[in-house]
Parts: structure tokens; sequence; C-alpha cells
């Protein structure tokens, strides 16, 4: 003990001496502690190093500082600055790093022997084995055979790698990724209304906004630090009206002004209820309409559309929408039908409450803002649930300015970013632009400096068929990169493998889980800020980072991995930089595909000296509302609203007559109750991070199922006992919880995802939506069965 | 330095204590029949220094907010519910969602051993440029807007307790340290 801390610990008890009370003993021992040494040696966080990174877990994007010593991250902290978050995390924030620090982190590449087991090999091997194998296939069954599955979790640059060695090298378009399940619905409504992605609002729209409307979304769950934004609206402005349209009473509905419980699928003729009022009561604004609008109608013939998982679409699903014009008249007379007389029949919801609906959208003088996520967008009809909001806000001309807004939320911190963006999807290129498109392959073709005709045209897989493809062997070389699909895909008992079945599958992965348990060959991974990256949040922020530790033992970065294969394929004039040092450069150019075009990001230099910026950025300055006068620098007007992307339209958003078409199960005698899945705020999706984290896992150890009193009580069960939940697909034996975080109506079961070792994605159903082909995992028909007594 | 140890338990006129594991609760001194976690075993429900502590009860399906009231308030059989420090943060108000940072713990279980290490939840000493100078802040306060959640009442640690609880303007005199530089041109 130095002299400075024996004078401190005595100024230490003079403080407490001089005070009303005595040391008690618990206390005094833990004084002795500190006195023991303990206290000189602890690290205080100015002794850190700290460095700034956008959070690795949802779409959110909220800004953390990480402090570090000795290699290590020891702490993290709100980033005070992030215009996102404001200093506040969420509790998966608070704790992400101990998601590095897994006791069974993959260090080394592992190669599957023919009996099953691993063997450790080097990165030569592993990365040869694959550039051999994928060359091969190539060689032998053409550029269908090979896929890449990728993940709205990769960095920009790994997206990027991804996209020129699948598109510019292999000539495939078989690459996708698993936003494809979480956000593609989204994409595909903002493509068909505005011919370009993502939101024309941002973050500020929750303390501008006056009334917002929840389409199923259990925000204080899944975005907690943006719930927790709107309800410090709501505390500062009391009239503040926060509405949740829901199919389960959760932790969201509790701080609602208006809870509107509806039966699943429904929530279309909900909307077309909404529409119909709006038009009865004249609280169409008829001039935005008229300056900015024109009406679309797509394919209704649900015979033609289908599901996606029925007959031979279960194989393979193409449906195609086609438009044709429409106009406010036959709008008009399309929501006749939905009367709040027959959306009651449909929905269960009450017509006081449509009404009350419909006047918080009709109001003029309230911002209106729609929040959703995946109860839109994980929907056979997510597409068009994604136009008739969209539509809501459009009729009512409350859309590109502040407070007023379609507002998609997105589940994974860079499905903008990097699926959206960089458009790792099997119909996509950068900023926009698509594969079928002849000017748009040029154009990439030009950037990467390709011979003319080298991109294929031909859209590949979607994710759930590039999956089925593998199953039946039409794929039969397969790189998944930072994401479980043996956990996350629909129908799982499907896509059931075992290795050593002819086909290739490489897994990039920083744990072990059920998808590298599969895999012939297993790469470490290098996680968050154990390497360089840049995510895009919902809000259209770019935000990049910088390497702060070392990855553990031999773990690389995903775009290494893939530059490196790329590399030994013969390849490598797609990477055209020295060494590893390529991120910047890689990123300018990767940025060349949207200047100019109303996508321009963030020089590489403004983001490393930012907390992120909003796209467009034009001449440094960032873009809060798109569309909007007076804030997108694309718009010359002087006021209103300018959907200048929309060129097909004649540079005007499209209105959608979306009708209501049933879901593709509905319970029935033999299986008589929904089943509904979704997320808990502990953990974050299949929770090979989350589960690691020892505070998370303790809090939220396994899956259960959530049941009504009503019937639970008719099956006998009560909470804590043993329950099988059995659909056609599969079963699964869980704990049963009764008035528990979430409360599901009567007829209805909710169970969470993240627990490989209770998948209840073999229950789920692979029907797909009609147009993003995205799956839909919160309706289809279980029976539960009582298994036996609490444990 | 046992020695030194021994004038300052003399020093306070207590008795000796026997030892005792960490998770035990003691007593809020002066006030008996009152008794809150030792501070060792609240140390252990944060993962790092910063990281907001799990609930270490059971779901009572209450707000929180009904006893971790402004002051606390003690629950019978249970012991000292502690005021929150954050409730004039923005976004953390008394309508705030505590469960977005505060989780349950319902297992001691683990899914995988974790080799996280963090940055040590302990007291440190707010520097003082001389005996009689109110000592810095050594800790950000963020979110520790109301001092008097740790600093005073029945939860306050004995060394970290104000001896002047009816001053309550403490940023007049203590200021919080961001960084360990000093000034130079």
């Amino acid at each position: 003990m130095t002299q400075s801390d024996r004078r401190g610990f005595l100024s230490v008890l003079g403080a407490a001496g001089a005070g009303v009370v005595a040391f008690s003993c618990g206390d005094k021992r833990e004084a002795e502690r500190i006195v023991q040494g303990q206290l000189a040696s602890s690290l205080s966080p100015a002794d850190l190093t700290w460095g700034k990174a956008p959070c690795r877990y949802c779409g959110t994007g909220c800004g953390v500082e990480v402090g570090v010593r000795d290699g290590r991250v020891m702490a993290v902290r709100g980033d005070e600055q992030s215009p996102v978050n404001k200093g506040l995390l969420c509790v998966k924030g608070y704790h992400l790093p101990a998601m590095l620090y897994g006791k069974d982190r993959l260090t080394h590449p592992l190669r599957r022997r023919p009996d099953g087991t691993l063997e450790r090999i080097t990165w030569d091997e592993a990365l040869d084995l694959v550039a051999e194998r994928f060359q091969s296939t190539l060689t032998e069954h053409g550029p269908e055979a090979v896929a890449m599955y990728g993940s709205g979790q990769w960095t920009v640059f790994d997206g990027y790698a991804a996209l020129k060695w699948v598109k510019g090298g292999m000539r495939s378009n078989n690459l996708d990724p698993n936003a494809r399940l979480c956000m593609a619905s989204a994409v595909m409504g903002f493509m068909t209304q505005f011919q370009s992605d993502e939101p024309m609002g941002c973050y500020e729209d929750l303390e501008a906004g006056d009334d917002f409307v929840l389409w199923g979304n259990n925000m204080a769950e899944m975005h907690p630090v943006l719930f927790s934004r709107m309800l410090e609206t709501k505390r500062r402005r009391p009239d503040v009206r926060i509405v949740d349209l829901c199919t389960r009473r959760t932790p969201t509905s509790d701080y609602a002004d208006l809870v509107v419980m509806f039966r699943p699928g429904s929530d279309l003729a909900i909307a077309n209820g909404i529409l119909h009022l709006l038009v009865r009561d004249g609280a169409i604004d008829e001039g935005f309409l008229t300056e900015n609008c024109v009406f679309k109608r797509g394919v209704e013939d649900l015979d033609a559309i289908g599901y996606g998982c029925f007959g031979d679409q279960a194989e393979r699903y193409g449906f195609k929408d086609e438009a044709r014009d429409s106009s406010l008249d036959e709008l008009k007379a399309f929501v006749a039908e939905y009367t709040p007389e027959r959306v009651a029949e449909l929905s269960g919801v009450a017509p006081a409450q449509l009404a009350a609906l419909a006047r918080i959208y009709g109001e003029r003088n309230r911002g209106t803002v729609s929040l959703w996520c995946m109860g839109v967008n994980q929907h056979t009809r997510g597409t068009w649930m994604n136009n008739l909001i969209t539509d809501l806000h459009l009729v009512t001309g409350k859309i590109s300015r502040p407070g007023a807004n379609p507002f998609s939320l997105t589940g994974q911190p860079s499905a903008c970013g990097t699926a959206r963006e960089v458009g790792t999807l099997s119909n996509r290129l950068p900023a926009d632009m698509v594969v079928t498109n002849d000017e748009h392959r040029a154009k990439a073709e030009q950037i990467w400096g390709l011979e003319a005709g080298t991109i294929n045209a031909k859209p590949g897989y979607h994710a759930v068929d590039m999956f089925r493809a593998l199953a039946r062997g039409d794929v039969k070389a397969m790189w998944i990169q930072t994401t479980n699909p043996w956990v996350s895909l629909p129908n799982l008992r499907r896509f059931e493998r075992k290795p050593g079945d002819g086909r290739f599958v490489v897994v990039s992965e920083i744990y072990p889980t059920p998808t590298t348990d599969v895999a012939d060959l297993i790469l470490p991974s290098a996680a968050w800020v154990e390497r360089e990256g840049v995510f895009g949040n919902t809000e259209r922020r770019t935000q990049q980072w910088n390497k702060l530790v070392d990855a553990p033992g031999e773990a690389r970065e995903d775009a290494w991995q893939i530059v490196e294969v790329a590399r030994r394929m013969g390849m490598g004039h797609l990477f055209p930089w020295e060494g590893d040092d390529w991120h910047e450069a890689m990123f300018e150019e990767y940025r060349s595909f949207g200047l100019g075009t109303g996508k321009d990001l963030a020089s590489y230099k403004e983001l490393q000296a930012t907390r992120g910026m909003l796209w467009p950025v034009v001449k440094g300055r960032e873009t809060r509302y798109r569309y909007a006068a007076g804030h997108d620098p694309y718009v010359t007007k002087k006021a209103g609203v300018h959907f200048y992307k929309a060129k097909g339209y004649g540079e005007r958003a499209a209105v959608w007559l979306r009708p209501w078409q049933p879901p593709a199960e509905v319970p029935d005698e033999e299986y008589p109750l929904w089943l509904t899945t979704g997320r808990v705020l502990e953990h974050w999706h299949t929770g090979s991070m989350t589960r690691r984290v020892p505070q998370l896992h303790q809090a939220v150890p396994e899956a259960y199922v959530e049941l009504n009193r009503a019937d639970a009580t008719e099956l006998g069960l009560k909470a804590g006992d043993r329950a099988r939940v059995l659909s056609r697909r599969g079963q699964v034996e869980l704990s049963v919880r009764i008035d528990d975080r979430g409360q599901p109506p009567r007829g209805t079961v909710f169970v969470p995802f993240f627990d490989e070792d209770r998948l209840v994605n073999e229950l789920t159903l692979d029907a797909l939506d009609s147009i993003s082909k995205e799956p839909d995992y919160k309706k289809c028909a279980v029976r539960v069965e009582r298994a036996g007594d609490a444990p | 330095m046992r020695a030194l140890l021994a004038v300052a338990v003399l020093a306070l006129g207590a008795t000796a204590c026997a030892p005792a594991d960490a998770g035990q609760s003691v007593e809020v001194p002066g006030q008996p029949g009152r008794s809150k976690s030792a501070a060792a075993e609240r140390a252990t429900r944060r993962a790092y220094d910063g990281a907001p502590p799990v609930v270490p009860h059971a779901p009572f399906g209450a707000a929180c907010t009904s006893c971790h009231t402004a002051q606390g308030i003690e629950v019978e059989g249970l012991g000292f519910a502690p005021p929150s420090p954050h409730a004039e943060t923005a976004g953390l108000g008394l309508t705030a969602r505590c469960q977005q940072c505060h989780v349950l713990r319902s297992t001691d279980a683990l899914f995988v051993e974790s080799g996280f290490a963090g940055l040590r939840q302990d007291l440190r000493r707010g520097r003082r440029l001389n005996p009689l100078a109110p000592p810095v802040i050594p800790h950000p306060g963020f979110m520790r807007e109301n001092c008097s959640a740790c600093h005073d009442g029945p939860a306050a640690r004995e060394e970290i307790r104000t001896p002047h609880p009816e001053r309550t303007r403490c940023g007049q005199c203590h200021v919080e340290q961001v960084t360990s530089d000093v000034f130079s041109r």
C-alpha cells in the first residue's frame, strides 16, 4: 500500500466518520478489501482507450463507445455524441463486450473428416479448398450450381466483396442474404411506390411526430432505444398518442394509448378499412394526390399468386406481379367494400376502434408516423401491407416532412447498409439497380472494369429457394457467412442435411451453431470491433468504425476470406488492391455507384470523422428528409415534395390498390391455434451471440410458449408446465408461460425463435410473400398438448 | 498496514465483524430492522463498471417505480428498494421501461462459459486538491443525475455517503473528471 492510498483510505473514513452513521459490518469488509490493494489495482474508465462503433445487434444502430485495455474490450458505454441513441443503450448493447468472449470462439479453420469429426487445417489449405470446390462446380455445373448466402450483419465490405465475387467473378446471381427473411417486403414496398428503397424520414420523426401507429411491432423489446425516444416525446408532450396494432399483447401495449388487437393476417382489411373511412369522411388530400401521385393495381387472382409453399411452388416460387394503371376513382370504388362492419368481421376490430384509427390518419394538423417491422414484413402479403401503410400517408399527404412519415424498422445492423444498399440480393446491384436492367449491368461492368455482358441478367435464387435447391442438389456449393440458417429458416426439417451428401457447404462463423454442425468446412471470422467496418442503419445512417482489438486465434474478417478465395480463382482483378489494407479504396469504389443518383454516401473520411451521416450526402451535408423541399438537395422545388427517383411513374409516388387475402394456413379442428413467432428483448435473432452473454442467458435461458389463460385452462396447463406444440411439420416441447411479458389472445400461442435446442422453426410454414419472397413466420396452425408437470 | 486498519476500525468505534460471504444482507446503520445488500454482492450484479445491474429479485408484476421511488422504500422481507439514479435522464423518466436495461435473473446456469473480464465495479477515490477541497466525481455523470440515490439514504455505501445531504446542488462543488490529461499549450 502506498502512502497516497493510505491517505486516501483515511480520507474516505474521515468522510464517513463525519457523517451521521458508522460503518456496518458488510461495508467495513468492503472497505478493508479496498484498502488491501484492490482499489489500487483496479482500473477506472479513464484507464481504458475508448473508440467509437455502432452496436453489433439490431438495425437501430446505436452508437457505443468501446473501452479497450491490453487488447481486450472491458466495457462499453452509450455514445452521448451519437444522434441515434444520445448515450442510451438497451440491455443487449450494454452487454456487448461479453459477446466476443464466449469460451468456444472459433479460432482456426476446421475441415470435416468423412467420419464427421473436425480437423484443424491452415488458412491456405482452407482457402484453396473453397476456391477449388467452387471452381470445379462452376466448370461442371455452371453458375446456377454455386451460391452464397450472406447477411444483414455483413459489413459493407463483406457484402461488396461477395457481390463482386459472385456477380462479377462467377457470373452467378445466386447471392442472397438472410435479410430476405426480414426486410425484403419493405424493400419491395419502397421500390414499388418510390422506385427507390429505404425510408424518407429519420429518427427525429420520433420527436417531431404527434401520433405513432405501430403496425404489428413490439418496439419496446425489438427497438428499445427508439421506443424510449418515443416515450420521452410523450412524457414531454402528453397529447402525443401511441397506437399498438397487435395480434398479441406485448410490453409495447403497456405504453400505448390505444391497443387494437386483430386476427392474424387481417391487417390488410384494417388498412383498407381506414382508407374506406378516409374516403367516406372526405379526409383524403386530393390536391396532394393530383400533384404527386399515380395509382397502380397488380395481380389479385389468389390462384395465380398462391403462397409459395404448396404444389409446384414448394420447389420454386417465381410469381411476378404485373402493374396496371389505376385511378383515385377506382381506389374509392375499391375500398367501398371495406366497411367498418366487414372489417370487424374479418379482423375482430370494433368499428369504434377503426374509426379512431381513421381519425388519427385523417387529422390534418397532426403528424402521423407509422412504424413497422416483422409483423408486416414476414407476411404472405407483406409487400401489399407495406404498400397499404404508405398509401395511408400518401392519400393524406403526411409524408416526407418532420413527424409525418411511414417508417419501416429493420432488424439487422446493416440490412439497409449492406443487403439493400450494396444490393446483395439475387436480383440487385448497388444503389437500387437490378441485374435485369441492361443499363444497370453496364454501369456495374464499367465501374468494375469488366467486359460488357459479364454480369448474368437472370436473377438467382431468393433465400428460401436457394436452400430448397441445396436440398434438391441443384445447388452444389454454398458459402454461408454471418448467419445461422439452420435455426432461422422456416419449416426447418425440409432443409435437414448431413455433411458428405456430395454438396459442399462452407460456413464462416464466430461460434459453433447448428449451421456449423452441418458444414463441410468452418472458417473462423473476426467479429465486430475485431475488424474495420461500415454498417448502414434503419434511418439511412452510414456508420464506420476502426479495428479496436485483435481477433482471437487465426480468425479473419469475412471480406478478407472472400477476397482471398477470389484471388485463388483467378479473379484477383476484382480486388486490385495491394495487401490487406484495402478498406478505404474498396469503399470509395462502391460509393461511386450512388454518386449523383440520390443514393450518395458520405466519403470514407467523412464517415471516420462523424457519428455517421444520413444519405444522400451532397457537399458534406446529410439529408434528414428525402424528397422534401428544403431538406433534400435533389429537390429543386421551393415547397412540398418531389419523388424524383420514380422515373417510371413520372417522378410521382404510386398508390397501390391491394386487397385483403387470407393467410396460407389457418387454424382448423386438428390444429386449432395460431402460432406466431418472434424475438425477446434479451436475445438477438438465433442467440448465437447473446446466449454466450451470462446476464442475457441467465435472464431468458430457453424458449417457452406463451398461452392465453383460457386456452391453458382448457388444456389442463399451468405456468411452468411442459407443453408439446405440434404443427403439420414438426413438434417441440416447451415450458408454459401464462400472463407473462406477452399475452396472446385466446386461440393464439407465441414462441420465440432464439433457442437452438427448441427450434420453433421446425413448426413454421415456408409460405412466402408473393412479391418479396420473404417467409411468413407469424402465422401457421398448431395444436398444443400437455407434456408434463413443471420440472 | 494491519495496524493502520485496526486503528481505523477503532477510530470508528465499531465492534469486530464476523467473516461473512458476499450475498449476505447488511443492516442499515442507525436504522434497526432495515436491511440492504452488501456492497460486494451488489457489485456482482454488473457485468462491468457502467453496465446496468440485473434485477436481484423475482418479478413482482407491479411497476418498478412503486418500490423504487424517488427516495426508495423498505420492502418487508426483502430489504431496501433503492431509488433510481437516473430519474431525470432524457428517455429514462418515470414513464420509461426499466426492463430495457435491467433484466431478471432466472437461472445461474450458463449456455457457454464466458471469458469476458470487465472493468471492475469498484469504489474509486475522487481526487482532492487538498484535504479540505471537495473531491471531483470519479465516474461519468450521464444517467447518474440523482446523486442522492447512491450518496444518501439507506442504500448509500458508507464510504461514499455525503456528510451534507442538505446541500442539494452537488455540481456546485463536485465536478466530473472526464480525462486524466492535464492542460498544456
